[in-house]
């Protein structure tokens, strides 16, 4: 259906950028600078996206839900689809609620022959859960990640930005008693040094959650 | 030939990516040197050089530089593919980890000669702790005028941002990594000769650089020294150093920088050799390239004449060992897994393809294969091999070929008896190292 040179059938597909009524703009004013200086580095607001997602992951509290989506829709000036189709595409955007730590454990090829699977087997059993669930207590999500890249020292496990290398079964449990106690390592923590990564002048002022001399 | 540690000389130094350190190791004397030479002279000491590019398809990089238009009437772009992910390959971690300024002067030096003003290092969401050194490293280049706004008063402006990736083993594919930058899934896009070269139409449509990490510290080090003095590494069509990744079963793993040309077995020696039980295969190139089996092992010198001649590739320098407690139909079954998982779903071939190599892999390795269904993987293979628009679909039939090709009588022993040649484990105890030249006469 053509009316006024618009076809408006073609129109009614689009999501058109627009918060719902119900939607309150949750990013403080600290993470609107942020997004702002982010898009300043690309010739488009769209650009910012996987950076913005990042935000809104650390602003929403560990997950995207779909009124974070549509916010940062909004923000950036496009639709809630395309920002939805980015944030399906790349794993580490959590759609649901992790756990307080999110183990991901690195099973692809030198992980797996050294024993990723024991590891899992070991993690599984001690949490009473299995790949992929969330413990009863909120504490632990466990996943299986594709290769993290720290081959060398396998297996790893990526809990938020941490790597822990040479993780054997036999120490995976403390690991687990360790990061009980920790206040670190948590799904929110990691968006915010992924953030504060892309912010210049970031390292000057000290850095957020991630402290350099840790590495 | 040995290792022969260029790009690694100052890795182990001290607080070498402090700026201060780095400085008094020589660091940024590639960049003041460059401050004085027109952007013709760097691509040229490029080509003198030799160098290719380190991300896995050993393209010769000076082409790259030399293809951007050479004025600043538009803007261009230089981009660090730094989405390390393909397995068994960990040196870009290293370098950006322990040497930030080398990959820093590198994209400079590329920024001078493409008449580029801004840079972006797409680095993968998992890595952490080698983003934050960067950025540290960024902010005190800034602070010291090596970046910014008329860099040592050559009038010349370049800025590097880090772009930050999410998690996608397809990004660290060129276009798909363009499309990530401009803030879009990850899918890639048609290639030359369907569509222009990125040097010609890149991100945002205007004439776009990109290199490995690997490639920008060695163009750093070219810079600094001379394309000579690179070139007088390696063999006659590889020059200067590849970095490899040495993992699996090894007594010492990690990064070695070796001379181009070095024999497989010697950087096997360097290692430390294999680790509990004798050599069964190595896959020379991270996974995407074929297995090979000891007595192919012994032939291979490590170079991109001396692997495509044996029939599978350097690639990204993933160095994978297994010894002969490793089920290759189990290893094979995780490494279609992988190429499920990662394979961005724009292509028919590629998405449906891996998904039945996994359904057929897993099949035979946990006990239901049929006969026929190693020629039924072979067909799937050859109707993913090159129908795809990158080479994720290419990447994941290889490995499934090479292995039938190498280990054929261990797929036909599953499917026959149901069970694993090796023993149904993926873990087999530790012991000390033994020599793999000693190991080898014993199979």
């Amino acid at each position: 259906m053509i009316q006024n040179g618009i076809n408006t059938l073609a129109d009614s597909y689009i999501t058109h950028p627009v918060a719902q009524p119900e939607d309150k703009m949750q990013f403080s004013e600290e993470a609107v600078a942020e997004l702002e200086e982010i898009i300043s580095h690309y010739p488009e607001r769209k650009a910012a996206c996987l950076p913005a997602l990042w935000i809104a992951q650390r602003e929403y509290g560990g997950h995207l839900t779909p009124a974070a989506i549509r916010e940062v829709a909004t923000r950036l000036g496009t639709s809630q689809t395309e920002v939805e189709g980015v944030a399906t595409f790349y794993t580490m955007y959590n759609l649901r609620p992790r756990g307080r730590h999110h183990l991901e454990v690195c099973t692809c090829l030198t992980c797996a022959v050294m024993g990723a699977y024991d590891v899992v087997h070991a993690l599984e059993h001690a949490l009473d859960i299995s790949i992929g669930e969330t413990t009863a207590d909120g504490e632990f999500t466990l996943s299986e990640a594709e290769c993290l890249n720290y081959c060398g020292n396998a297996t790893v496990v990526q809990v938020g930005d941490h790597y822990f290398p040479d993780i054997s079964p036999s120490n995976c449990l403390n690991l687990v008693e360790e990061l009980r106690k920790s206040e670190k390592y948590t799904p929110a923590l990691l968006a915010d040094s992924l953030v504060k990564i892309q912010t210049p002048g970031a390292s000057l002022k000290g850095g957020g959650s991630f402290k350099a001399e840790e590495i | 030939m040995a290792i022969l540690n260029l790009l690694f000389e100052h890795r182990d130094v001290e607080g070498i990516g402090n700026i201060d350190v780095w400085e008094a190791n020589g660091g940024y004397e590639g960049v003041r040197k460059a401050a004085a030479l027109e952007p013709q002279v760097i691509v040229d000491e490029i080509k003198t050089s030799g160098l290719r590019g380190r991300g896995g398809a050993g393209f010769p990089t000076w082409i790259k530089w030399n293809g951007l238009p050479k004025n600043y009437d538009a803007p261009h772009y230089v981009l660090c593919n730094a989405d390390e992910g393909e397995p068994g390959t960990f040196k870009d971690r290293e370098l950006i980890l322990k040497i930030p300024h080398l990959l820093i002067e590198g994209m400079i030096l590329a920024g001078f000669a493409t008449y580029s003003k801004v840079g972006y290092v797409y680095i993968r969401g998992e890595y952490v702790e080698p983003a934050w050194q960067l950025r540290k490293a960024i902010d005190q280049a800034y602070a010291k005028g090596y970046l910014g706004k008329n860099i040592l008063g050559t009038g010349r402006d370049f800025d590097i941002y880090i772009h930050m990736g999410a998690g996608s083993y397809e990004c660290g594919e060129e276009s798909a990594l363009m499309s990530s930058l401009m803030g879009e899934r990850g899918n890639p896009r048609l290639k030359f000769p369907h569509a222009p070269l990125p040097t010609v139409a890149g991100v945002w449509q205007a004439p776009t650089l990109i290199n490995n990490v690997e490639t920008y510290c060695a163009a750093a080090w070219i810079i600094k020294h001379s394309g000579e003095e690179y070139a007088k590494y390696g063999t006659e069509k590889s020059k200067g150093t590849k970095i490899m990744s040495v993992s699996g079963h090894v007594a010492r793993t990690g990064n070695y920088e070796i001379e181009m040309g070095t024999p497989l077995m010697e950087l096997l020696n360097m290692a430390g050799g294999v680790k509990d039980g004798v050599l069964k295969a190595v896959i020379p190139g991270g996974s995407s390239v074929q297995i090979m089996r000891p007595e192919q092992c012994e032939k291979i010198n490590l170079d991109y004449e001396s692997c495509g001649a044996n029939g599978t590739l350097l690639g990204s320098g993933g160095f994978m060992v297994f010894n002969d407690k490793t089920d290759i139909v189990q290893l094979m079954r995780r490494t279609s897994q992988f190429y499920m998982h990662e394979s961005c779903g724009k292509c028919t071939p590629c998405r449906e393809g891996t998904r039945w190599l996994f359904k057929i892999l897993d099949r035979i390795a946990s006990g239901n294969g049929q006969k026929g269904d190693v020629e039924l993987l072979l067909d799937v293979c050859s109707q993913i091999d090159g129908r795809s628009y990158c080479g994720l679909g290419d990447a994941a039939a290889w490995p499934i070929v090479g292995a039938i090709k190498a280990f054929r009588s261990e797929f036909d022993y599953w499917i026959e008896h149901k069970r694993s040649p090796i023993g149904n484990t993926f873990v087999p105890p530790v012991v000390e190292a033994v020599n793999p030249v000693l190991a080898l006469t014993s199979v």
